[in-house]
């Protein structure tokens, strides 16, 4: 198939690149980009591991075409973190011991991420549904959950949550 | 034991800033110059003559770098014990299973890898093949191996004696037969696996593995090159779960080809590839019959097992025993005698999994469950009747030191409002209780120790060597709290290497739950040869006793004084200054019965501590749809001492998740003539955030003599005894004693409707 060349934005930055139409957005960030951060688990749109997100919708990128990525504002998991300062819920994750093996880390910070930001404060079933994409074999979710739930939320604090994290914007 | 300043903490894990930042690097994400992809043909047939192999087309495929089939090896066998020998890297003679190795490709990119794998043209004689081992037993056709008259590969006979006149003696006596099939791991990092030889010769390895150093002796076997020329790289694991402590056929093949080409060459599985040719769980057929007395204490049990092995031996000898350990450790037996029989079929290998005998220790504890019943005794009480206790032996004679075994069973039952529920809850509400007990280790002669060096650096920090590998559970984290704790120093000021082979001693690997116990502990005694070191240097500095020095916070400072002090920097520099490098070792071996083999002598001390847990589940279930909803999960597991409660509230947690959820629910293979039906995600059901319950964890402390800071190990126990609670639950709920795990909704209904049938 004859290659064609691109444009992407992602983590708000320019990126040219050479894709054949049948070539993934995860391929592409993984392969050409060096943007490993994205993971593939399952390659078939079950686990969630790929996430990233268009627009800000979550959305998996093993399932996507990178020539259907023209045009949107890509967001990986390398563009959670302002520089070295960790977003308030990649903070949460490592408070509340929500990372074990990390390889559904990157995905699952992706749709956490995505739901925080329609829904700052989401109560533990709200959250537990919203992940329900992402499959993590090492966790059982409890501390996962936690941290996501108490990432934003000033209100639902516990032992684990940082003080001096996220004072509420 | 509570002036620790960082043991016992609830400490976020070193590790997890580079995974929350997606810069932690896992097999598959690695890139070198030159790297070739390489891919792997298999078998199509479940049992096959290999006539003969035409390479000659795929080798034409531009593109193409290197082909190897069995003719490039030396049809070497290999195998986990001198008896199992029975695996070769690429089969010459024959496939065993569908997805046996026959082949391996090296090309410029996948798609031409996929395109050669095609080109291969390998004929094939198929033969007649067995699929489930009660028939394996019985055939009169081919035998899968040789030299292993009626596909049986292991036979472990346990018995102490007195099973029959004990039998005798019984007020009542049950006998059942319970079946769970294969599982899988489902580890979230598909396997993969890059290689390459370097300018020295020496063979260069990254990939996900229990253990680096029982991944480096079989290379160096099979390459004939010493041990210190197999360099197997630290690298980010995603999960292993008992699935990754062996050699991999793939680690082979991607050597051979890289040493075949000259270039790095890395192979990453398919989800498939991963189901199908790393390991299963067995699946396995056992009858328990037990005998008690008028209390229900338990005065003799005979159980025989049949375990599906599938086409190699892998651990066999170790998967045969463990689950009868596991249920030894747990209760106190008058007598037992033991036949565990692992049989050869044209499937999948199967290996150690996290609930190693899953329908094993269910059936176990449903059968109590029934013998309660019949006395009358409630199913807690039965289990205080035969439970272990501390300074006993187990029926195999390993002493048991440390044990609160009754402890997690009072603290689960307080929890989980056990007695306001039993026998109260409404109809298709139950709830049930499971325990067990999980070996610290296994006997593994020479790599049973582990060994640890420290250096200190003259800015004051520390870098600490250990070959523990780290599969995401938190051991890295473990040996960083353990280090700094003993030099005094903070977590941040430790560099850890490990896991590497060229920088490390042998280690026993993280698969026999030794990490903390073995590993963790020649950190410890490592760090407090270094700190005896500092206080030398630092008695002379502060003029007193080193006797009467202690260190924290980067600090050394007099005990009863302890404004005086001294930075560790600065003892540091004037050591040097003095022609000293401070630096450190420390090993520990665990005093077990050298004597002691899996199945020629299985007698003798087993490891040095054992971990105890409980775990109490609450359910509904739906009546019309045979759906199960979990309400709570009440897991207490003696962990010995808890070296990081956040950590290990993860591993219960976890295993609640795996051995629970997924394992008594939903989790099984199907097959059709050999050919697995569910290797993928979407087929395969794995727990979500949305199934899973509220779960109550119980840390239970018992502090062992000879752990390091009394610990155990952490979550195992958990994780076989939430497969147990779980099927309590079920079986309380419905009012049947279920046989045949996991309960899926068709076997839920068919009992419930059986029962009613029965009841009209
Ligand atoms: S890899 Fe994309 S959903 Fe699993
Ligand atoms: S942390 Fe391992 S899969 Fe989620």
């Amino acid at each position: 198939m004859d290659k064609i060349d691109i444009s992407l934005n992602i983590n708000d930055k320019p990126f040219e690149v050479r894709v054949a139409p049948n070539d993934t957005l995860l391929e592409v960030l993984r392969d050409q980009l060096d943007l490993t951060g994205s993971k593939e688990s399952c390659g078939e749109g079950v686990c969630g591991s790929c996430t990233v997100h268009m627009d800000d919708k979550p959305v998996r990128s093993c399932l996507t075409l990178a020539l259907e990525a023209q045009g949107c504002n890509i967001k990986t998991v390398e563009g959670l973190a302002n520089g070295d300062d960790l977003s308030d819920l990649q903070q949460s994750f490592i408070d509340h011991g929500a990372v074990q093996c990390g390889f559904c880390t990157p995905g699952m910070l992706m749709s956490a991420d995505a739901l925080l930001k329609s829904n700052p404060s989401p109560n533990e079933e709200t959250t537990r549904k919203a992940l329900s994409g992402n499959i993590c074999r090492c966790t059982g979710y409890a501390k996962i959950v936690e941290a996501v739930c108490h990432a934003a939320n000033p209100h639902d604090r516990c032992p684990d949550c940082k003080t001096d994290n996220n004072s509420g914007e | 034991m509570s002036d620790y300043t960082i043991i016992g903490k609830r400490m976020p894990r070193v590790d997890s800033r580079a995974k929350v930042m997606g810069k932690a690097k896992f097999t598959a994400d690695l890139k070198l110059p030159g790297m070739l992809v390489g891919k792997i043909k298999r078998s199509p047939y479940a049992h096959a003559r290999i006539l003969n192999i035409d390479t000659s087309k795929a080798l034409a495929l531009p593109g193409v770098k290197a082909i190897v089939t069995g003719k490039d090896t030396e049809g070497v066998k290999w195998g986990v014990f001198a008896y199992t020998r029975d695996q070769q890297f690429i089969q010459t003679e024959k496939a065993r299973y569908i997805g046996d190795e026959v082949a391996g490709v090296a090309a410029v990119d996948e798609e031409t890898a996929l395109k050669a794998l095609d080109l291969i043209n390998v004929t094939y004689e198929e033969l007649p093949a067995v699929f489930d081992p009660m028939a394996a037993m019985a055939s009169q056709t081919e035998l899968i191996h040789e030299e292993f008259p009626n596909n049986i590969n292991i036979h472990v006979n346990i018995d102490t004696g007195h099973v029959d006149e004990n039998f005798e003696k019984s007020y009542y006596i049950r006998e059942d037969t319970f079946v769970a099939p294969e599982e899988s791991y489902f580890q979230a990092e598909p396997y993969a696996v890059l290689a390459r030889f370097d300018h020295d010769d020496c063979l260069e390895v990254w990939c996900p593995n229990g253990g680096p150093h029982m991944k480096s002796k079989p290379l160096s076997n099979s390459f004939k090159i010493p041990l210190h020329k197999v360099k197997i790289r630290k690298i980010a694991i995603g999960g292993a779960f008992g699935g990754r402590s062996e050699i991999c056929p793939a680690d082979y093949i991607c050597a051979l080809l890289a040493k075949k080409t000259n270039c790095p060459v890395k192979i990453v599985f398919t989800r498939e590839e991963n189901t199908i040719a790393t390991r299963q769980g067995h699946a396995m057929i056992t009858t328990h019959k037990t005998g008690v007395d008028k209390e229900g204490r338990v005065l003799a049990r005979e159980t025989t097992c049949y375990m599906d092995g599938g086409a190699y031996s892998s651990t066999g000898p170790i998967a045969t025993s463990v689950p009868f350990l596991s249920m030894e450790q747990a209760y106190r037996m008058g007598s037992v005698r033991y036949n565990g029989y692992r049989v050869y079929t044209n499937k999948p290998i199967r290996g150690m999994i996290r609930v190693h005998g899953r329908g094993f220790a269910c059936g176990l504890d449903t059968q109590l469950d029934m013998i309660a019943e019949h006395l009358g005794i409630d199913p807690v009480e039965m289990r205080l009747r035969n439970s272990r206790q501390p300074g006993e032996y187990t029926s195999t004679k390993s002493y048991v030191d440390s044990c609160a075994m009754d402890e997690t069973i009072h603290k689960a039952v307080e929890a989980s409002g056990w007695k306001e529920k039993w026998g109260k809850l409404p109809p298709f509400h139950g709830i049930g209780i499971g325990t067990n007990s999980v070996q610290t280790g296994f006997p593994m002669g020479i790599r049973g120790g582990s060994q640890s060096f420290i250096k200190f650096n003259e800015d004051g920090e520390a870098t600490v060597m250990s070959g523990v590998v780290d599969n995401g559970q938190g051991n890295d984290n473990m040996l960083v709290q353990i280090a700094a704790e003993e030099l005094g120093l903070l977590p941040e000021d430790i560099h850890l290497v490990s896991a590497d082979t060229e920088t490390t001693s042998s280690d026993p690997g993280s698969y026999s739950q030794v990490s903390t116990f073995v590993g963790g502990h020649a950190v410890k005694i490592a760090a407090a040869n270094c700190r005896e070191k500092l206080f030398e240097v630092a008695s002379k500095i502060l003029k007193v006793d080193p006797g009467n020095l202690a260190a924290k916070n980067r600090m050394i400072f007099v005990k009863d004084n302890p404004e005086k002090c001294v930075p560790i920097k600065k003892v540091v520099r004037v050591s040097l200054l003095n022609f000293n490098s401070v630096n450190a070792e420390g090993g520990y071996w665990p005093k077990v019965d050298m004597k002691r083999e899996w199945v020629s002598n299985p007698y003798g001390q087993m490891c040095e501590a054992f971990s105890f847990g409980t775990t109490i589940v609450e359910v509904k279930v739906d009546p019309d749809t045979g759906q199960v909803e979990v309400l709570q999960a009440t897991a207490a597991q003696d962990v010995g001492y808890a070296l990081n409660p956040l950590v290990l509230e993860g591993q219960f947690e976890g295993s609640v998740a795996m051995g629970g959820q997924g394992g008594m629910l939903t989790e099984y293979h199907e097959w059709k003539d050999g050919r697995c039906l569910n290797p993928t995600m979407l087929d395969y059901k794995l727990p979500l955030a949305c199934d899973m319950p509220k779960i109550k964890n119980i840390i239970v402390e018992s502090l062992d003599p000879k752990g390091p800071y009394g610990a155990k190990e952490a979550g195992m126990s958990i994780a076989m005894s939430a497969a147990q609670g779980y099927s309590a639950a079920v079986s309380n709920a419905i009012g049947v004693h279920m046989d045949s795990f996991p309960l899926t909704p068709d076997k839920i209904l068919a009992a419930i409707k059986k029962k009613k049938s029965k009841a009209d």
